[in-house]
């Protein structure tokens, strides 16, 4: 009845041959590493660059990446200029095009998706897209399935579970000008174009960077450093998370949590002033930098749903919700908890996305103070700004009633119809990192308190809650010689415990199920690297593993890295998942928005919640790697750098 | 039996703890001009000779013995060249004068006292002297070698197979250098303060090709206090990130090539971390030369017109440079920690400018590892930048792993340059600053 976890799909084809044609193309195509570097007779106009193949192939689905990418990098010096010392203008270009959406269509592409059925357990056992057992004839339910059809579809979170008498909803899954259905206007609404060339829109994202840099001395020996244009500021002292390093949006949807951050984060056009006092009386060094983020505002690519990389798979949810507003959808096991149900539309879904405009009092800004004293590193930083993740607020004022004939439009507590909101956040923390020479061992430790971040919660009427959040990093790096696998190198051993507590944490064991903010209270993940090398330095095998302890899931990702020559790289490696997969919550389907139609007692009320499944909320325990469960892929990236 | 080691110990470490009280200025002229009174000579040897596989039994007491090993192997050749005096700054010979009598070693290795800068023990070590390998190792890590600072404006780094020839990758860098202490030429004198940590030196590389490595940057800040550990980070271009190295792991290959951190420059470390053992005097040939009478590189062609030394015979791995008879203290270093991947160093350092043109390293079955040699240019004969600086330009290396056949091959341009070494560039911040 559903696209099953582990069945073979259509559309799988050979994905390292045509890797190797692309790479055997790109190659010949630049000729020699010297035909695009160029270096000026002084010196003071640098470019260079590097192209690159990446295809990687899903279990069960195929190809799932062929990204081709062309970076061009360059600067240009130009010296003493006025008060100014040291200015340089940096520009990177990137074009990337993604065949996977032309070579695995049927997947990803234009003709991705298909029919779907819904499950419903106390009715027809399983009833087709827009034909539920509660539809057309039934109140106000039903909705125009000439509008909405039953194909380019997909069950939301089929990938890596059953609807096991839960919700389940329908996803939209083409492009979205193919398919318009469920995207949202300004935020994930990618025609293929856009997903193919991912740089080439309105935001200019082909440059990856483009700033001025000049240094002006001052008297006293310190200087102030300048920079402003399109760029990326870095905070913080560990790999993959982000606790301080926050200011740039993230790219998800490149690789979901897996790339390097320098690929990922989305650049901001950005002013920075820094004051580099040197050595002080106390400190061997001192700088305090100041951040002005006057882009106009940009959330993290959550990858849209239907594409390969979707963090959480939150863009599905998001765009199933949006087509149901929208169009209104089919939903498994809703009435009664057990009736698939067709809703129209305006009555359950994501009605609006509240993007912030650009203002003055809507720009963000920073402060850090970073150090070294006597051999510990450290940094205070603070940090105002708009989350870059959206909230759900269920506070529409204008949705329909579907017992009501003609159709009331009110406003319901608890109704799961909502509008997405970014908050502005406030963070502050700081860094630390040392050295102790009696276990030869770097220690880093980050940490991040923030103000104004607010998670999905059931036990509100609004279906949120805000809440004070710390995290924290300690991360572990020490090189190790482990004789029987190399004598004369020593490996990178480095673990890092990420923790996020959620101060304001809200949940209740009701009736047999959670309710309340889905995410857990404290959670931990580990990440643990162990790195080598051989045949000086050319060829590299490392094994990267994260598990999240309280989502029991885990990530293996080995992989071998042979420099083939100063220029050629090629990286060969796999991602694989283990651990528990998804994980239940209240899903809301008995919180009485419509009473007396769906209960007896007041909206919310705690006696009528006994209903919990997969979907919607269970992503949040799941985290970014129990919902990427099914994604376990071989990867092969080929760059040739010049 | 124990009492009297323990007293016979105290009473060697009393002795030692005693300033050089015997360190004259006439010991002070002795080690900075050994020459004054004329060269070295060996029947046979003189200027123009060219060692090789024929005549290498001849000269066997004149080369150290991988050098006599590796010409008797047909892997390269020596030709000689004539015995100069390459002076040290005067400032630093009377930095040398002026602690006549006020240095002195500290109770453990590692410890020193009274020192302001200079060269610590200007007397002829004696063998009779169980501290004698320390306080050459003093003066070696308080030598003028690159001087007050210096850069290497580009430094290139080859990696080859030395049966095949192959070169397998090159790495252009910088490398800068810069003694926050014991200062003897450039201002400020003797100290750039404020110097909270006690700064006694730092180390700033860049590294600039190829891709995968270019805007990798490491710093490296030595302590005054030999006991404490380095301060490292190292910036990774695809990070955009400053990370803290654990600087206790010295013995890694850097960055996959034959050269461990802790053989930089001869050696790279604590002075503490090792047994040193004064092992005598001797007058043997080393890599000194000048460095515009040598072939040089036609390649990496600079484009100020300055060439690197060339590099030749087996493997491409041997610097085509004249080697000259000097003076050299043979200085052997053991590594106190057991797991040391090494058994030993034994150094020959040049009595005149404390460099170490030459190292042999041996694994820890007692086997010849590696050939570490770093040839020594004189600075009035190099970049005009260096004339007159009294500095002992490094100018080639090789380091040769003799069991993996494999060599490391380094060509600088070394410049000593204040403006090119300003104190701003050996902060972390600069990292983060020059980084893109």
């Amino acid at each position: 009845m559903f696209l099953k976890r582990h069945q073979p799909q259509a559309g799988r084809r050979r994905p390292l041959c045509h890797a190797a044609v692309l790479s055997a193309a790109m190659a010949s195509a630049i000729g020699s590493p010297e035909a695009l570097a160029y270096s000026s007779e002084d010196g003071s106009l640098q470019i260079n660059g590097f192209v690159e193949n990446a295809t990687y192939a899903r279990r069960d689905v195929g190809l799932s990446k062929m990204r081709n990418t062309m970076q061009i990098e360059g600067s240009k010096d130009y010296g003493q200029r006025g008060a100014f010392s040291n200015v340089t203008f940096v520009g990177t270009f990137r074009a990337t095009y993604d065949a996977v959406y032309d070579l695995n269509k049927d997947q990803f592409g234009s003709e991705a998706g298909g029919s779907i059925n819904m499950e419903s357990v106390g009715g027809s056992g399983e009833t087709a897209w827009g034909a539920s057992d509660i539809s057309t004839g039934v109140l106000g339910f039903g909705f125009d399935t000439t509008a909405n059809p039953n194909e380019g579809l997909v069950n939301l979170g089929s990938a890596i579970h059953d609807t096991d008498g839960g919700v389940g909803m329908g996803v939209p899954v083409r492009p979205c000008d193919k398919d318009s259905r469920g995207c949202i206007d300004d935020y994930l609404d990618y025609d293929e174009n856009d997903l193919k060339y991912p740089e080439f829109n309105d935001r200019l994202d082909f440059l990856r960077e483009a700033y001025i840099d000049a240094t002006m001395p001052t008297e006293s020996g310190s200087v102030w450093n300048f920079r402003l244009g399109r760029q990326q500021v870095v905070w913080g002292r560990t790999d993959l998370f982000r606790v301080l390093d926050v200011i740039n949006p993230v790219d998800y949807s490149r690789h979901n949590i897996y790339d390097e951050l320098e690929d990922t984060r989305i650049p901001m056009w950005m002013a920075t002033g820094e004051y580099r006092m040197g050595a002080t009386e106390t400190f061997d060094d001192l700088n305090m930098q100041f951040v002005w983020n006057f882009d106009k505002f940009r959330p993290s690519n959550l990858g849209q749903g239907g594409s390969p990389y979707a963090i959480l798979d939150a863009g599905s949810f998001f765009r199933a919700m949006k087509n149901c507003w929208d169009n209104g959808c089919s939903v498994s096991n809703f009435a009664g908890g057990v009736l698939s149900t067709d809703f129209p539309a305006h009555v359950i879904g994501i009605r609006d996305v509240h993007l912030p405009d650009w203002s003055l009092s809507n720009s963000q800004f920073g402060i850090k103070l970073e150090g070294d004293y006597h051999g510990l590193g450290f940094s205070l930083n603070a940090l105002t700004y708009r989350s870059q993740l959206p909230s759900l607020r269920a506070v529409v004022d204008n949705a329909d009633n579907p017992f009501t004939v003609p159709l009331e439009s009110e406003s319901n507590d608890y109704l799961i119809a909502f509008d997405m909101y970014f908050p502005r956040v406030n963070l502050i923390g700081g860094s630390l990192d040392f050295y102790v020479d009696d276990i030869k061992s770097v220690f880093r430790v980050e940490t991040a308190y923030t103000q104004g971040e607010e998670f999905a919660n059931t036990l509100k009427p609004e279906l949120y809650s805000e809440s004070d959040v710390f995290r924290y990093v300690v991360g572990w790096d020490r090189p190790t010689f482990i004789p029987f696998l190399n004598e004369r190198r020593a490996f990178l051993l480095s673990a890092q415990l990420f923790g996020q507590y959620l101060v304001d944490h809200e949940r209740k064991k009701v009736n047999g199920i959670e309710a309340g903010i889905p995410d857990w209270e404290l959670n931990h993940i580990g990440t643990f690297l162990i790195k080598g090398w051989y045949k000086n330095d050319r060829v590299s095998p490392q094994i990267i593993m994260a598990h999240d302890f309280k989502a029991h899931a885990s990530t293996i990702a080995p992989s071998v890295d042979w420099l083939i020559s100063d220029n050629l790289r090629l990286t060969v490696g796999a991602n694989i998942k283990v651990g528990d997969g998804a994980q239940e919550f209240d899903d809301c389907r008995s919180c009485n928005p419509f009473p007396p139609f769906t209960g007896a007692g007041d909206p919310g009320d705690l006696a009528l919640r006994n209903l919990a499944g997969y979907e919607p909320l269970g992503r949040f325990r799941s985290g970014p790697i129990g919902m990427a469960q099914a994604e376990d892929e071989f990867q092969v990236t080929l760059r040739y750098r010049f | 039996m124990r009492l009297l080691n323990t007293t016979l110990a105290a009473a060697l470490m009393f002795a030692a703890a005693i300033p050089a009280q015997s360190a004259t200025n006439e010991d002070v002229d002795n080690s900075f001009y050994p020459y004054r009174n004329g060269v070295p000579t060996f029947e046979g040897l003189k200027p123009g000779l060219v060692i090789d596989q024929s005549n290498v039994e001849q000269f066997k007491p004149v080369l150290d013995p991988a050098t006599a090993e590796f010409i008797a192997n047909g892997w390269t050749t020596v030709t000689v060249g004539e015995t100069t005096s390459f002076d040290l700054h005067p400032n630093y010979v009377q930095a040398t004068r002026d602690g006549l009598g006020k240095v002195k070693l500290g109770a453990q290795s590692g410890e020193i006292e009274g020192f302001v800068a200079g060269r610590p023990f200007p007397e002829e070590p004696s063998t009779d002297d169980p501290r004698a390998g320390e306080k050459l190792a003093w003066n070696y890590k308080y030598g003028y070698n690159w001087g007050d600072n210096a850069a290497i404006y580009p430094f290139y780094w080859k990696y080859k197979d030395m049966n095949s020839g192959k070169l397998e990758r090159t790495i252009k860098f910088n490398f800068h250098f810069l003694n926050f202490m014991h200062r003897v030429n450039q201002e400020p004198l003797p100290e750039i303060t404020p110097n909270p940590s006690g700064l006694f030196r730092a180390i700033y590389v860049q590294a600039l090709e190829p891709f995968d490595v270019k805007d990798t940057q490491l710093l490296i800040h030595r302590y005054e206090d030999d006991l404490k550990r380095d301060n490292a980070w190292l910036y990774l271009g695809f990070q955009r990130r400053v990370r803290r190295l654990a600087s206790g792991q010295v013995t890694d290959a850097f960055l996959g090539s034959d050269v461990m951190i802790e053989d930089f420059e001869g050696y790279n470390g604590r002075i503490n971390d090792m047994e040193w053992t004064y092992q005598g005097t001797k007058n043997i040939l080393v890599p000194f030369y000048n460095h515009n009478e040598q072939k040089l590189a036609e390649e990496d062609q600079e484009p100020d017109g300055y060439q690197f030394a060339a590099m030749g015979d087996k493997g491409d791995c041997f610097p085509q440079v004249s080697w000259q008879l000097r003076k050299v203290y043979v200085l052997e270093n053991k590594p106190k920690d057991p797991n040391h991947p090494i058994s030993k160093r034994v150094h020959y350092i040049d009595a005149q400018t404390f460099t170490i043109p030459r190292t042999l390293i041996y694994d820890r079955k007692g086997d010849l590892w590696k050939s570490w040699q770093i040839g020594q240019a004189h600075p009035d004969h190099h970049l005009p930048v260096n004339k007159g600086t009294g500095v002992a330009v490094d100018d080639s290396f090789t380091m040769i792993d003799v069991q993996a056949m494999h060599c490391t091959t380094g060509q600088f341009k070394g410049q000593v340059d204040p403006s090119l070494n300003p104190a701003s560039k050996f902060t972390v911040q600069n990292l983060r600053a020059s980084g893109r």
